[in-house]
């Protein structure tokens, strides 16, 4: 079984409102795949559904060859789960609760617990009621660490904690995917999401809007390029936002005609050259803008996947957000 | 104090439902009963007659306190003063704790705090707020009283003796809420102030004379003696320990951090000893519950036992007293001490019912919290998870009556004397487990507001509710469990047949529950 995770035409309402409205998502053994989208996109109603918390409404969902809903107990055997907002209970100490849900899972690797609680800092004598919220998530980590589980399920796991903790974090899951492991990541930390996925899928408003390895998502963006050149500016019919300083001149192009452009650009004479590739943070405002603008143009965004143009100005409207933001 | 004005619009805003209801109720009960005697009892002579056969039957006095005043107005008093005051504490120190504790312990103080706030200014909203609302409990009820034309003087003073008692537990919660780091503890501890001064008051109703009284809180309210002495001296006491407690809570409340208690942490150990199953962590969840409430049960089983020794027998002439005999008893060898020690018995298994309530909501708060997910992400199905809470909801019981039962056979000098009659009450609190899971299951959000509603139905229903709107105390057998158990400790033969119509409705009520609990997504 190569296939972790497989959800398709999942939809969830409560009440009136969609909080899934036909979602696919799928996660291939071994990988660490990340699962991102705005605040109130559904991923956390994704993951409820994924454990067995909650039913939807329709769609099939497939977790470890299993149904989730009605296998629940026996999947989670072979699965450890980090909850967006940790909560523990008050009165036990935060070794206690590594110990008791190690042991309800079936065993935790002792030497490894140590370890981990040495790598995070974390005192485990603590009454779980004086952690602050980061401390609470060390707690989480340590004890889906310290697991043997094939798949783990982390819902935006470091929003608590430092740089420094985060680095431990990335290491401990780099360290889970060298073990095999799948890791299903639902994260807002876009560095985190670029240094550790093997593959993205973005969600918005219920709905999956793009999916793929970071560099398939990355052609569907554009590249900024900045150059000097010697001699005329020439006509760049596919650039995009075009400013020209003297003989400086910065715009950004689709991938594929970055070959045409560079060819024309060449004949003008390049003194200088920087390219940079799309970012994470590029894509992702792009589908997080769309909720700014208005609904039927995001929807259109969303949907046309050769909408090249409308997808440029998407774009230009989360910079323009971007700027009114700051 | 900057601030405290815009706390207190918030508590209120947050409190507009269930204040005013608790106040209607309370008041339903005092002008509601005084109505409903003034149409039983139309001479001065039958009301007279009626006092003087309760006077001398000791072991309802014990439940209601000494009668003061032979009058419509004062029987009315005499036999719903004590629920009212019981249940106005309880109010106020749920009141109090769940705007300062709970506040703090929910990190909602800290965002408050962060704004322009001052260091006292929650406290002082919550203790305003609540202080103004048992002020306008005794108001609303004084003048209820005498929009029926009871004497104006008694009921100011009725109302002055509730809102004493509410002013003092006002007072013990904000200084409870001081001292511990969870809300949960806070109120445990109030509410043992609380059992305290409610054993007091009975045990000096009950024989041991007003010295005693006079050491209660709820004892105090009473000394007022509405319609007879109406002396609001009585009531100083009250607001002297108001005074000090509230003092001593703002002493704390400035001494100590955001989030902390007096009540210190120690640091707890690094592993897990026993913790290994979910059954293990229920274990710890309620064992402090559970610990409490056997300490408490324990205490008032050998405080309410060692009182049947003086119950004194009474003439069985009148119509009140056989009446009381009528459901007490079941035969007419019966004595007086019987029917005490089934009444107790009886008490006890209906304050008994709200313990199974109380697990089934920690069960609901667990699902609030996020920890079920927690939990319920490991390989433990829900049921597994439900019933490792629901073993407390039914074993519990056993326990804390058990305890109560030896209590008072030791007490009243036999030990296994009374244990059947408490025993027996426990399908009954069982059948309040079944509802609360009920309730859990199919109505997860409302199942708190449920449960409480069902506590004060099954409490007030027969004996309170029930006569002031017009209802026979005997139409109470087919809403509430308890008056169908067979009277074991005065003359009837114990019959297994409506233990087990309780035992199964319980398991039918508990089976839909974890029915619907299985097929509901977690909330």
């Amino acid at each position: 079984m190569n296939t972790a995770i497989a959800v398709q035409g999942l939809h969830k309402s409560f009440g009136k409102a969609h909080a899934l409205d036909a979602l696919d998502l799928t996660v291939h053994t071994g990988e660490v795949h990340g699962f991102l989208g705005p605040n109130g996109a559904g991923k956390s109603t994704t993951i409820r559904i994924l454990l067995g918390l909650m039913r939807a409404d329709s769609g099939s969902v497939r977790l470890l060859g299993g149904d989730p809903w009605k296998d629940a107990a026996e999947l989670h055997r072979r699965l450890a789960y980090v909850p967006g907002d940790v909560n523990l209970w008050p009165s036990l100490t935060g070794g206690e609760v590594i110990d008791l849900l190690g042991r309800i899972r079936g065993g935790q690797d002792r030497t490894r617990r140590a370890e981990l609680l040495e790598r995070f800092e974390l005192d485990p004598r603590k009454k779980a009621r004086t952690y602050s919220k980061g401390n609470r998530q060390k707690v989480a980590l340590v004890a889906a660490f310290a697991s043997d589980a094939e798949l783990l399920i982390l819902d935006e796991p470091t929003s608590g904690l430092d740089p420094l903790m985060e680095a431990v974090f990335q290491q401990c899951v780099a360290e889970q995917k060298a073990l095999g492991r799948t890791v299903l990541l639902s994260s807002h930390i876009l560095s985190e999401v670029e240094a550790l996925c093997d593959r993205v899928s973005i969600i918005r408003a219920g709905h999956t809007v793009e999916s793929g390895t970071l560099s398939e998502l990355r052609h569907l963006t554009m590249t900024q390029i900045s150059a000097e050149i010697s001699g005329q500016i020439p006509a760049l019919p596919t650039a995009r936002n075009l400013t020209t300083n003297g003989r400086k001149i910065s715009f950004q192009v689709d991938d594929q005609d970055l070959d045409k452009t560079m060819l024309t650009l060449a004949q003008s004479g390049i003194v200088s050259l920087t390219s940079t590739p799309p970012s994470l943070e590029d894509l992702f405002m792009r589908h997080y803008a769309a909720e700014n603008s208005s609904h039927s143009a995001a929807e259109k965004n969303s949907h046309s996947a050769a909408g090249k143009t409308s997808r440029y100005a998407a774009k230009k409207t989360s910079r323009h957000a971007a700027e009114k933001s700051n | 104090m900057h601030g405290t004005w815009t706390l207190i619009k918030l508590i209120i805003r947050r409190e507009r439902l269930i204040t005013p209801a608790w106040i209607l109720l309370l008041a339903v009960l005092a002008a509601g009963q005084a109505n409903r005697y003034a149409q039983a009892f139309s001479t001065p002579q039958s009301i007279a007659d009626f006092a003087r056969e309760m006077t001398a039957n000791k072991a309802l006095t014990a439940f209601a306190g000494e009668v003061y005043s032979p009058t419509i107005a004062g029987m009315a008093i005499w036999k719903n003063a004590d629920a009212i005051y019981t249940i106005l504490a309880l109010i106020a120190i749920l009141t109090v704790v769940r705007h300062t504790r709970s506040e703090e312990e929910s990190g909602r103080a800290e965002l408050l705090g962060a704004g322009v706030i001052g260091r006292l200014a929650p406290l002082t909203a919550a203790l305003t707020v609540t202080a103004t609302s048992m002020l306008l409990a005794g108001i609303v009820t004084a003048f209820s009283m005498i929009k029926l034309g009871f004497d104006v003087t008694g009921s100011l003073a009725f109302g002055a003796a509730i809102t004493g008692i509410g002013l003092v537990f006002t007072g013990i919660g904000a200084l409870a809420a001081q001292l511990t780091e969870g809300a949960r503890t806070a109120i445990g501890l109030a509410a043992m102030g609380l059992g305290l001064s409610y054993l007091l008051r009975f045990v000096a109703d009950g024989g041991a004379g007003a010295a005693v009284k006079w050491a209660s809180p709820q004892g105090w309210s009473h000394l007022v003696q509405p319609y007879a002495a109406n002396d609001l001296a009585a009531l100083l006491p009250s607001l002297a320990l108001t005074l000090a407690t509230i003092a001593a809570a703002y002493r704390l409340n400035a001494r100590r951090d955001l989030g902390h208690g007096v009540l210190a942490q120690r640091p707890g150990p690094a592993q897990a000893r026993h913790l290994s199953s979910p059954l293990a962590l229920a274990w710890r969840l309620h064992k402090g519950l559970l610990t409490g409430w056997s300490i408490g049960y324990t205490i008032a089983g050998l405080a309410l036992g060692a009182l049947a020794l003086s119950i004194p027998e009474v003439s069985r002439q009148g119509a009140s007293v056989q009446e009381f005999l009528r459901r007490y008893t079941a035969s007419p060898e019966a004595g007086m001490t019987d029917a005490y020690l089934w009444l107790i018995s009886l008490s006890l298994g209906y304050v008994a019912a709200l313990y199974p309530l109380l697990v089934l909501l920690r069960l609901r708060a667990e699902e609030t919290t996020g920890r079920a997910e927690l939990l319920l992400a490991h390989p433990v199905g829900r049921l597994r998870w439900a019933w490792s809470h629901l073993v407390f909801a039914l074993a519990g019981p056993v326990v804390i009556l058990g305890l109560a039962g030896l209590a008072m056979g030791v007490a009243a000098g036999d030990p296994l004397s009374v244990l059947p009659g408490t025993l027996v009450q426990v399908p009954a609190v069982w059948v309040l487990a079944g509802v609360g899971m009920l309730a859990f299951g199919v109505l997860p959000r409302a199942a708190a507001a449920i449960s409480w509603a069902a506590f004060l139905f099954v409490n007030l229903f027969g004996e309170v509710l029930g006569p002031i709107i017009g209802i026979d105390y005997w139409i109470a057998k087919y809403f509430v469990p308890f008056p169908n158990l067979p009277m074991v400790l005065s003359g009837e033969a114990f019959s297994a047949v409506p233990l087990l119509v309780m035992a199964a409705l319980t398991a039918v009520l508990t089976a839909a529950g974890l029915t619907a609990l299985n097929r509901r997504a977690l909330v």
